[in-house]
């Protein structure tokens, strides 16, 4: 385990675990964890003094890869843990990640709660419209028509927009980005980090293994366009929604949407609930020969 | 001459009362017992009946469904050795089923609803004071041993009032040494139930055996009642002990030798004193809500020594003294042990 410098000033590699990563060679979550490091080293903060909670899924290997107190939950749990972790002790810096399919099929349900709550949590989604770690089923991202093993002629289905889904719900920040572009990458997620409240990252994350042509990081580099290149105002929602509608068709990276006025967080005004209900609290022992009558 | 005999019951059970008794709800208790536990947080799925603990505060409770559900988690927590308290107020089922009481979830709580070589302790309350002095016991337990603590009541014990004694608080649980606290000092603490060595896996398997095998040793409870002599041996839990309490006396005025034995731990079950009692006795009966789950634990107790019967009701129905009464003549008159 790495010790920290004496100066305060971490580096990417603070936060690098001795473990090594098993993902396939060429995994587009390789780069995300280097953007994972460079974000958190910007950042700033003691490894200690952040969580990095995840589901269960290849992307979700993720928090043991640095030296952050990593939790690896179980399939489609992080968000739920991560708010319980955020709600028990705000101080800490709070991550939760994982795949499409965590976050959107199983986890889908947490999304919107957590979204509703807001509570300080930077989400990082490894989407690639694929179960990777169970070899290759149809994810709820899958494109229409993709051919798995599990959809030989082809899905059924429309694919969920992560995007529209989560600006629907009123996330207040929300990114999407690709390996194709580690710099900007490493800026939105460090931007999300700094957002205070949930921040939704959405990253394109190639899975060579299982993934589409058209999804691998050459590709990416294609058909990517930067939000900023057309002059998108990331702080107008209507807008946010409009470019991300093309989910799926486009590749947008960068910021769709910054609420300018950050809403309340729920750990914010649960801790200013307890201030207001402390004020007229009566002693401990009474509370409880209180509490037992009632 | 109607009094309970050998009573093994210790721990939060004995615990000086200074207050007044109150009435209360069975799910009211629960809430309160862990309170005076030092539980500080809940999550709750409210499920008719064990909607109250939910509205009330503490610990995580639910019911059928609602357990259905946890199991994933609760296994996750056995495999990490994560100490939690959950209480299940059995409802009537499968599937939805209804919100009347049953003891149909035995299976699914006793002998694990969830994946893995794991159990759980598993308290069962008769009664609103055991709702609160047991919640307070599995507080202890869980932490003492690491691991999941299930209370399993019926939604009878749940939602009927009764007056409570609440005891004084336990003072403090005792320090985690093995916790993460999210500081420099505890960043080697790794809890983990994953262990992809099969050789590392099979350790770990291991020690959680051997901290079962302690549990068995060590945290049976059971209370009996008019046991002395006792040919016929009836085993009910949970509502049912209370009214198999009034048939054992009425059918003893009638000079009928039976006698209770009420498991209050269902894991670890009294298998030690039920073979005891196979000695002493020609045959069992066990009173369940339920197909008959329990009667196989008192089965296996006494390896089939003597005959076991079974008399249960499903539905959310719960059979009155003078039912269980019958079944005891009946069983006297067959079995010849009148
Ligand atoms: C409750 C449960 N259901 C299913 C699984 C099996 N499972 C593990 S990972 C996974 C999906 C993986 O896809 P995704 O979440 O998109 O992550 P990826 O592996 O692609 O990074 C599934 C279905 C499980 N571990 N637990
Ligand atoms: S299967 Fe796909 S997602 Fe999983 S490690 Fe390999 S490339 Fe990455």
């Amino acid at each position: 385990m790495s010790t920290m410098p004496p100066c305060g000033v971490l580096t990417p590699k603070d936060f690098k675990s001795e473990l090594r990563p098993i993902w396939c060679p060429g995994c587009g979550d390789y780069s995300v964890l280097q953007a994972v490091y460079r974000a958190l080293a910007a950042v700033n903060r003691p490894p200690h003094e952040i969580a990095f909670v995840s589901g269960i899924g290849c992307s979700s290997r993720i928090p043991g890869y640095t030296t952050a107190y990593g939790f690896n939950s179980v399939h489609g749990r992080a968000l739920p843990i991560a708010q319980g972790i955020k709600m028990a002790r705000p101080d800490l810096l709070v991550l939760a990640a994982g795949g499409d399919g965590d976050g959107f099929s199983i986890g889908g349900g947490h999304v919107a709660h957590a979204i509703r709550r807001n509570v300080d949590i930077t989400y990082i989604v490894m989407d690639n419209q694929i179960y990777g770690l169970t070899k290759g089923q149809l994810s709820p991202t899958s494109a229409r028509g993709t051919k798995t093993c599990t959809s030989r002629l082809g899905s059924l289905e429309q694919p969920v927009n992560p995007l529209l889904y989560v600006l629907g719900y009123g996330c207040a920040f929300v990114a999407q980005g690709t390996p194709a572009d580690m710099p900007g990458l490493t800026a939105i997620i460090e931007e999300a980090i700094r957002y205070p409240g949930f921040a939704l990252v959405n990253i394109q994350s190639p899975c060579v293994t299982y993934g589409e042509e058209d999804q691998l990081i050459k590709a990416h580099r294609a058909r990517m366009t930067t939000l900023e290149s057309l002059g998108h105002d990331p702080s107008d929602l209507i807008k946010a929604m409009d470019k991300a509608q093309h989910y799926g068709t486009e590749l947008y990276t960068g910021v769709f949407y910054r609420n300018p006025e950050p809403p309340a967080t729920f750990e914010g005004l649960a801790a200013e609930r307890k201030q207001e209900m402390m004020k007229s609290a009566p002693p401990r022992e009474k509370i409880l020969d209180l509490f037992l009558q009632k | 001459m109607a009094q309970d005999a050998g009573t093994n019951v210790k721990g939060a059970l004995g615990l000086p009362a200074k207050r007044t008794p109150i009435l209360i709800k069975g799910n009211d208790a629960i809430v309160k017992g862990a309170i005076l536990a030092g539980a500080r947080s809940y999550f709750g799925y409210p499920i008719t009946p064990a909607s109250e603990i939910a509205e009330t505060a503490s610990r995580t409770a639910s019911s059928g469904p609602g357990i259905s559900l946890k199991q994933e988690g609760i296994s996750y927590c056995a495999g990490a050795e994560l100490p939690c308290v959950i209480a299940t107020i059995m409802r009537g089922g499968p599937g939805l089923g209804n919100i009347a009481p049953e003891q149909s979830d035995y299976n699914q709580v006793v002998r694990i609803g969830g994946h893995g070589n794991y159990r759980t302790p598993v308290y069962a309350p008769a009664s609103g004071q055991e709702m609160c002095d047991l919640t307070m016991a599995a507080f202890e337990t869980a932490d003492r041993y690491r691991t999941p603590v299930m209370i399993a009541a019926d939604g009878f014990t749940g939602q009927m009032m009764e007056p409570v004694v609440f005891p004084d608080p336990i003072p403090a649980l005792p320090e985690k040494d093995w916790a993460t606290r999210a500081d420099a000092a505890t960043r080697r603490n790794l809890i983990s139930s994953i262990f992809l060595e099969p050789d590392e896996l099979e350790e770990h398997n291991r020690h959680l055996q051997r901290k079962y095998k302690e549990i068995e040793e060590k945290e049976v409870r059971f209370s009996e009642y008019m046991i002395d002599g006792a040919k016929l041996v009836v085993v009910g839990y949970g509502i049912v002990s209370r009214v198999l309490r009034t048939a054992v006396h009425l059918a003893r005025e009638e000079g009928i030798p039976v006698g209770l034995l009420r498991p209050i731990t269902l894991f670890p079950f009294p298998k030690k004193r039920l073979e005891e009692l196979a000695r002493q006795a020609k045959r069992m009966i066990t009173f369940e809500l339920s197909n008959g789950q329990m009667i196989e634990d008192v089965r296996l107790s006494i390896h089939d020594r003597i005959p076991v019967d079974f008399y249960g009701r499903m539905g959310g129905n719960v059979p009155s003294a003078e039912e269980c009464l019958d079944v005891i003549r009946r069983a006297a008159k067959e079995g010849g042990t009148l």
